[in-house]
């Protein structure tokens, strides 16, 4: 069995438990709704001052809708004590991880695709496709390591405190590069966030080896 | 003929707390093992490191003449592992369960519905797996880890929640395998012809061929 069959395997196995059991993505999409409804009512907001803080509200729920996404990818299979029949199977570790990643991924593209609309809504702020385009891109890198994380900290206690101090550190060049694209250096921005992309796409699988099948 | 099993001065630690002290363990191919002990004496710490979900601390594991540490990608299609907790996606149907495991083990999908036939659970097949009974749910997990027919079967409790039918179809299943199994019922391995060895407190004292190492 080919590496991307058993990843997608993986990846279609969580979708469809997601689609069914419907625990994550109805509780993502109303955090999105109410982080909007808190912005418009926390801040005294006109055209100007909206457009400048529709990118920094974007990123934070991102970054904190993430954080529930990538912390259920591997929760999931603990709590079914599930993960060792996936480990013992010849598809390996690194396409279980890949797997999970992809679908992690999917859920939190489903996320953003409630979430730029909606800023458009309530905040009255059409963002720049470039900034769509850097949202999408840096969710492909804040999977891997997400994911990876989420592999590592659903082996301790503390594992709902230890995702958001491992991971929020290390997502820090996605903001900073997905910011820059709302600059005049859009192009090199999302350059840059692509070879960010690979660089952790390839450390964060030859991590998942050692760190789920240990 | 080489043993199935070679276990010598297998310790297994977690923090200072020494779950498993110095076992030495042969197994015969296609012999059945029935470890029984009280709680917390360490059956399931030695049956996870023979199923290779888990590393000794120290000691030497040799399954099939490989080492069980170093070559485990090799042993594992060779172990079908059933731990305390059935390990199923309560969300999928008995069906999409096993053919999920079909996918990664590179198997066609109609071996799922041997297994389901075979366990006598075909006609829960297009039932979540969280609308079975937990006798049901047992049987279904025993069918995943037969999906690739594995030389060493290494079932935790496998008789919990079990009927007697249930309990008589391990031994059927069993068939000429390598069965190491663990269970509060003596009867049981009585009744599968079992060789019955003891752990206390971490260690075996089995009279036939397992030593106390001190």
């Amino acid at each position: 069995m080919s590496f991307t069959a058993c990843a997608l395997a993986v990846a279609r196995k969580d979708l469809v438990s997601e689609w069914r059991s419907r625990e994550v993505l109805p509780a993502l999409a109303q955090f999105v709704l109410l982080a909007l409804v808190v912005t418009l009512f926390a801040f005294d907001l006109d055209a100007t001052s909206a457009a400048r803080i529709a990118p920094g509200v974007l990123w934070l729920v991102v970054l904190f809708a993430g954080l529930v996404s990538f912390g259920r990818a591997f929760a999931a299979e603990r709590e079914q004590s599930s993960l060792e029949a996936l480990l013992l199977t010849p598809a390996g570790p690194v396409a279980v991880f890949a797997g999970k990643a992809v679908a992690a991924a999917a859920l939190l593209l489903a996320c953003e695709a409630v979430l730029v609309p909606g800023i458009a809504v309530f905040l009255g702020v059409a963002l720049p496709p470039l900034v769509v385009a850097a949202v999408v891109l840096s969710t492909l890198g804040m999977a891997a390591l997400g994911c990876l994380f989420s592999a590592l900290a659903v082996q301790t206690r503390a594992r709902e405190l230890l995702l958001p101090v491992l991971a929020l550190p290390i997502w820090i060049p996605f903001v900073v590069y997905g910011a820059a694209a709302l600059t005049g250096r859009a192009p090199q921005a999302l350059a840059n966030l692509l070879a960010l992309d690979i660089l952790v796409v390839v450390v964060a699988g030859l991590a998942a080896r050692y760190v789920l099948d240990d | 003929m080489r043993p199935a099993i070679q276990a010598r001065e297998l310790t297994q630690r977690f923090g200072r707390q020494v779950a498993l002290r110095c076992v030495d363990l042969e197994v015969a191919a296609g012999e059945r093992v029935a470890l029984v002990g009280d709680n917390g004496a360490g059956k399931t710490t030695l049956l996870r490191l023979l199923a290779t979900v888990a590393r000794p601390a120290s000691g030497e594991l040799r399954l099939f003449g490989l080492d069980a540490v170093r070559q485990r990608p090799a042993l594992r299609p060779r172990i079908g592992w059933l731990a305390h907790e059935p390990g199923l996606y309560p969300a999928l149907t008995a069906r999409e369960n096993l053919e999920f495991f079909c996918t990664l083990h590179g198997l066609s999908r109609a071996r799922a519905s041997e297994c389901l036939e075979l366990l006598g659970v075909a006609e829960d097949a297009g039932r979540p797996a969280a609308e079975l009974s937990r006798g049901r749910r047992q049987r279904l997990a025993l069918a995943r880890t037969l999906l690739h027919d594995p030389e060493l079967w290494v079932l935790d409790e496998p008789d919990s929640s079990l009927d007697a039918e249930g309990r008589a179809l391990l031994g059927r299943l069993a068939g000429g395998r390598t069965l190491v199994f663990s269970t509060h019922d003596r009867a049981l391995a009585e009744g599968l012809g079992a060789r019955v060895v003891e752990l206390r407190s971490g260690r075996a004292v089995d009279r036939s061929a397992l030593q106390v190492v001190h």
